[in-house]
């Protein structure tokens, strides 16, 4: 019984693996039609789900400003704006709001005068740093005296909100939370009004902060370090070769005046969108979002970057030496995401990258055992622009880049000669179905893509004819990408080698 | 008329505003329509005859099929000098194959439909997800069913599980926060605990094969698995599917051990782990924690949410916002069901903070005891808890998972309503002797990794107690046996080596050996597979030696000449031997049989440690270590207890793809010239899988030998 007959292992195996995805597909169209959609008159779209297995529902600001947005020589300000947009408003968060507005005033006077003094750099008169560094240390402590730490934190916890947090990306920050479903009003209330009236107090605390987290995701952690160059090597005139984060002098040097104007110009109604997807009733949701996010006034949206990364001339490649294991990484520029190139790239990627039977996991993995991790993606850092596709590799212990590269060459020069079996199609064809109905399971997860949806085709039914895109697209469409975008010329590498000791 | 209407606009404006503006105190007075319902779902649980216990829950939302499975086995099980088996055993699971189907067609199947099935073994449980379309729903139970039940540990996946554990063990020190945590458990727990410990290349290099189906044959049984399903279906068909998949599996009769108790003696004590390359430290304090069903729990959650487990805790209000010491910062003192958990404060902050940042978590741990939980943390604390009570049951698989859960370890189904009813009571005061009960501020173990160059102070000046520097250096997976090198032994150990002489002709032929040429086939294993080549040696005693191999047509060559060598370098390049080169070759001669035979009396730093009985091949051997005193090298020697015959050996040297190891040769055939026997036919393996095998084909001895073999090849 422990080895079964030869010949019908193998009818048995045949039958396994034709196994056809079903065409008896899942109706997406039930979930689209429940999707309700409302603008408000200053512009703001709010997209609802009512969904009825639990009390509960989640919520998502999605504004349409990322750290590409980032004025020059203030990189890093989405990300700080974005911390600064959980300390509260004049009404959350203060001991005595008027008391508090002249505090920070004066903070930010004296900030703006020691940086002055700071900035003229040898010439700068030490003194008077000093003295100014003490007038301003002094005014810091006074504003926060007539703090209430972290009360709009607080009061999200208290009343059973769950996954309070937010992230700035290269092209969007998003804000989240869940409550139990008859909390809708609470979530307008506090969410509009921390976009209607903030108060970025702490603001030179909190700068500390994000400058403890740029040691912790970029300066002290090799794979930080790594991507950091890989995306300034990338981009010489696109925004998105400026880390997200920012640079360590630009963080320590804006003022809370930037972080307002850069609130002011790209936190406007038509420039947000919001989601609620729970139990909830739609009339009740416009009528709360009529009432609290229409108290915003209208402000023009802001434009697109216009610069266009040039065409890249040549390879690019920089090799790095580090305490730590070698990193490979290896990217093409690619377009943004409304290219009707795009599905078939991001299914090249699939191909070459992603999952256990990829080309490139079978190879460097399974087969030759020289990595232990390998992947490929599309939309690296972003997808509202021209972008990148990004593949990478840790090799294996005793293992290095330069064999790792060879692999991974040999695997886009096999992807430029070789069509994509009808096989390979249908297993893509079904991941992505597969994928996308998972991805739609969780409230929290179903209201982010449709914001995004929103945000990159200015259309959430976008979201629902990603599978359509991906049935049209054919092994020779796979095959003409692979030879547009994946050349030498186009191609960036970045190498991490571990340091000789 | 116009200022008239600018003004009521204004006024209106002021109005909206006024109306809405929400101040924290008037969160409290806004109208919420009642909660609908929290409808708990009914889990039906099933015991199938052969003792399997199933959780059943349906969820048509959308067409998936989904199940959790949960192995009463752990890492606690593997022995200690085999750490690294569980988790192996978890991966090869998958990836090794089963009698129905190899690893890479479960690959094809399963991503053909867009459907996935991992497994895992952790310290205390073993796991496996099944997530399919539902339209695929017996592929995934089938395929779970083989896994779990005929798994065939196909050896090249054993080899790829090893790859990944030492590459992993390579790059366990460069995420500085990962380390950090590795190494706090080993503080708390001890670094020998199940609770703490973790591979090295020894334990990894340890594992074979037989180990793996060992420890899987002893664990998987039915009446140690439960299952979770959850998705599409009708529960009456799926109970049937899974009895159709599970219903024919035999009941073992295994007890398995309850994971090991923890000692604990609180103290104060600082240890510092060095990581040169970075500037931020991770500062981690605390002691150890408690278990989930100590009498005051539901005080500790309150107490927990307000020490460090949200925005606006202590933690988070001081350590990051006030003082901008840290990005991540938390505290929490956590529980486990069946062994402590730890009690931990953390902060990850620059290193010219470090002392700062401990002294200011310290604080935080102190006022626990001596600040009592103001009005509006008791509200974050308690009405945090209790509102956020219905994202408990908000996805049936949290809801499936956890009955399964509560269920192994025999809690009331009712469990987390219970913990409602307490936390409903917890004044400020039981937080309060809670922390005082459980928190030990004067008796905290501090660990820190970083930079301490860059430390604004000393790490003894916190004065809290004495600081010890942990060595993280990842240790190579040379086995260091403590030789017992007695007199004894020594004297045992050259009996036996002279014994072996005479087995292997005589030390007289040996002495007289003054050149030697050996013809041989080599065939070195490839992940592409075997692959041949022959290979030419001539030496003339005692430092000339010429190799030359020929691989497709290419030379390569291997020349020795007294000091001087060359070496092929690259495919048609010669290059000249480095002073390394000579030193390797100078470890090297332990390996040398017409070497060791005529040395063990001549040469001063050569000894011959006798070990005792061991096995080889699953033969029964005796083992002797050679020892090179002054290259500080050794070579254990093999011995047929009978005929006296060296039958293999074991080194430590590098593999034909790089990295190092334990290599053991195996001796199956003796080629006979000159009077001499020397090993005919060689297998080579490193850490248990096969590296080569070489075949004398020729060998002669005291032949004539052209000089010119030992010049600089010309290409």
């Amino acid at each position: 019984m422990k080895r079964k007959a030869t010949g019908l292992m193998l009818a048995a195996l045949a039958l396994a693996l034709t196994v056809v995805p079903s065409v008896s597909a899942f109706d997406f169209t039930e979930v689209e039609n429940q999707v309700v959609e409302h603008t408000l008159n200053n512009g703001l779209k709010v997209l609802i789900v009512p969904r009825h297995e639990a009390p509960v529902a989640s919520f998502v600001t999605w504004s349409n400003v990322g750290s590409v947005d980032d004025p020059k020589g203030y990189t890093g300000l989405a990300h700080m704006f974005e911390h600064m947009a959980f300390k509260g408003t004049t009404t959350l968060g203060t001991k005595d709001i008027d008391a508090e507005l002249k505090a920070i005033a004066l903070e930010d006077s004296l900030f703006m005068k020691l940086r002055a003094e700071r900035n003229k750099g040898m010439l700068a008169d030490s003194a008077r740093v000093a003295e100014l560094e003490e007038q301003y240390n002094a005014a810091r402590e006074a504003s926060y005296e007539l703090v209430v730490p972290n009360e709009f934190g607080n009061v999200v916890d208290r009343e059973g909100g769950v996954g309070l947090n937010a992230f700035t990306s290269s092209d969007q920050t998003v804000y989240f939370f869940s409550l139990p479903s008859n909390k809708v009003e609470l979530w307008m209330a506090l969410e509009s009004e921390r976009f209607l009236n903030p108060v970025l107090r702490e603001m030179y605390k909190e700068r500390d902060v994000v400058a403890e987290e740029r040691r912790m995701r970029t300066e002290s952690n090799p794979i930080g370090k790594a991507i950091e160059e890989f995306l300034a090597l990338s981009f010489k005139a696109h925004p998105y070769g400026v880390p997200g984060i920012g640079h360590m002098s630009d963080i320590m040097y804006y003022s809370r005046l930037e972080a307002k104007a850069f609130f002011e110009k790209y936190y406007g109604p038509s420039n947000l969108t919001i989601a609620v997807v729970g139990d909830v009733n739609p009339k009740d949701v416009i009528k709360l979002a009529e009432k609290y996010w229409g108290r915003i006034p209208y402000r023009p949206a802001p434009e697109r970057i216009a610069t266009v990364e040039p065409k890249q001339i040549g390879e690019r490649r920089m090799v790095m030496e580090d305490p730590a294991q070698p990193v490979y990484l290896a990217g093409w520029h690619i377009p943004e995401i409304t290219h009707p190139d795009r599905t078939a790239v991001d299914m090249l990627m699939q191909y070459l990258g992603q999952g256990r039977t990829s080309k490139l996991y079978e190879s460097m993995i399974k087969e030759k055992k020289i990595a232990i991790q390998v992947g490929a993606f599309s939309g690296f850092p972003g997808d509202k622009y021209a972008t990148m596709c990004l593949m990478y590799a840790m090799p294996s212990q005793g293992h290095d880049n330069y064999e790792c590269e060879e692999e991974i060459f040999a695997a886009v020069e096999k992807a430029k000669s070789e069509l994509v079996t009808p096989e390979d199609l249908d297993k893509m064809r079904a991941r992505a179905k597969a994928s996308f109905i998972n991805s739609i399971a969780s409230n929290n997860g179903l209201a982010m893509q449709l914001c995004q949806a929103q945000q990159y085709y200015g259309d959430w039914r976008e979201m629902f004819k990603q599978l359509d895109d991906i049935n049209a697209v054919t092994a020779e469409d796979i095959q003409r990408v692979a030879n547009e975008y994946l050349t030498k010329d186009n191609r960036v590498v970045v190498m991490m080698n571990t340091a000789k000791s | 008329m116009k200022r008239i209407t600018t003004v009521l606009m204004v006024c209106a404006m002021l109005l909206m505003i006024g109306a809405a503006a929400l101040h924290a105190q008037d969160v409290d007075k806004l109208n919420y329509p009642k909660l609908n319902p929290i409808q708990i779902p009914d889990v039906e649980k099933v015991t199938l005859p052969n003792g399997m216990r199933l959780y059943i829950l349906e969820d048509h939302m959308l067409p998936v099929f989904n199940a959790s499975v949960r192995i009463n086995v752990g890492g606690y099980l593997e022995p200690a000098d085999m750490i690294g088996l569980a988790e192996m055993t978890g991966e090869v699971l998958r990836t090794g194959g089963t009698e129905k189907w190899t690893g890479d067609e479960i690959d094809e199947m399963l991503e053909g439909v867009g459907g996935s099935v991992e497994t895992s073994i952790d310290r205390l449980s073993g796991n496996a997800r099944v997530n399919v379309l539902s339209e695929y729903t017996d592929l995934g139970l089938e395929v779970l069913a083989e896994i779990l039940r005929n798994p065939t540990f196909d050896a090249d996946k054993i080899d790829l599980a090893k790859v990944n554990q030492r590459s992993g063990i390579s790059r366990r020190n460069d995420d500085p926060q990962q380390l950090a945590i590795r190494e706090f458990l080993k503080v708390i727990y001890g670094p020998e605990s199940v609770y703490a410990r973790h591979a090295e290349y020894k334990t990894i290099n340890a594992v074979t094969r037989e180990d793996m189906v060992a420890f899987h044959d002893q664990w998987f049984h039915p009446e140690n698995i439960q299952i979770a399903v959850w998705g599409d279906f009708k529960s009456d068909e799926i109970i049937e599917k899974i009895k159709q998949y599970f219903g024919d599996w035999e009941k073992g009769n295994v007890t398995v051990p309850e994971p090991p108790q923890v000692d604990y003696d609180y103290d104060q004590h600082v240890y510092y782990a060095e990581k040169a390359d970075v500037n931020q430290s991770n500062v981690l304090v605390g002691h150890l924690g408690g278990l989930v069903t100590d009498p005051d729990y539901a005080d500790r959650i309150v107490m927990n949410s307000i020490f460090g487990g949200s925005f606006g805790s202590r933690m988070f209000n001081n350590v990051r916002s006030k003082e901008g010491l840290a990005y991540a910062t938390f505290g929490s003192y956590t529980a486990n069901i069946s062994y402590p958990g730890v009690f931990i404060g953390f902060a990850s902050t620059k290193s010219e903070t470090t002392g700062k940042a401990v002294k200011e978590i310290v604080k935080q741990v102190e006022g626990m005891q001596n600040n009592p939980p103001t009005e509006d943390e008791m509200r974050m604390g308690k009405d945090g808890y209790l509102n956020s009570f219905v994202f408990n049951f908000d996805n049936r698989a949290e809801v499936v998972n956890r009955m399964m859960n509560y269920d192994f370890y025999d809690f009331p189904e009712d469990f987390l309503a219970q913990e409602k009813e307490k936390v409903e009571k917890v004044t400020p005061e039981a937080v309060v002797a809670a922390a005082k009960r459980n928190l030990h501020p004067d008796k905290l173990r501090v660990l820190v990794v970083g930079n301490k160059a860059d430390f604004e102070m000393p790490l003894d000046s916190l004065n809290m107690g004495p600081v010890t520097e942990i060595d993280i250096t990842i240790p190579s997976g040379e086995e260091k046996n403590e030789l017992a090198i007695t007199p004894e032994n020594l004297a045992r150990g050259a009996e036996l080596i002279e014994a072996a002489a005479v087995a292997h002709g005589g030390t007289a032929n040996f002495a007289a050996v003054k050149t030697m040429n050996v013809k041989a086939q080599v065939t070195v294993s490839t992940p592409q597979g075997e692959f041949p080549f022959p290979i030419e040696s001539t030496d003339v005693l005692p430092d000339k030696s010429c190799t030359i191999a020929n691989m497709m047509g290419t030379k390569i060559y291997d020349i020795r000449d007294g000091s001087k060598g060359w070496k092929t370098i690259a495919p048609g390049q010669i290059g000249e031997k480095t002073e390394e080169d000579i030193l390797d070759e100078k470890k090297a001669q332990l390996r040398d049989l017409v070497w060791v035979f005529s040395h063990l009396k001549s040469d001063p730093y050569f000894q011959a440690v006798y070990e005792g009985p061991g096995q080889l091949d699953n033969k029964a051997v005796e083992w002797v270590t050679l020892v090179d005193m002054q290259s500080e090298t050794i070579c254990r020697l093999a011995f047929d207890p009978a005929t006296k015959m060296v039958v293999g050996r074991s080194y430590w040297g590098s593999g034909m793809m790089g990295g190092e190891g334990t290599i053991t040769e195996s001796f199956e055939t003796y080629t006979e010239a000159g009077g001499i026997k020397l090993p005919g036919k060689v297998v080579r393996n490193m850490d248990g899988q096969k590296m080569a095998v070489m075949e004398i084909q020729e060998m002669t001895v005291n032949g004539d030998v052209s000089p010119d073999l030992f010049n600089e090849p010309t290409l």
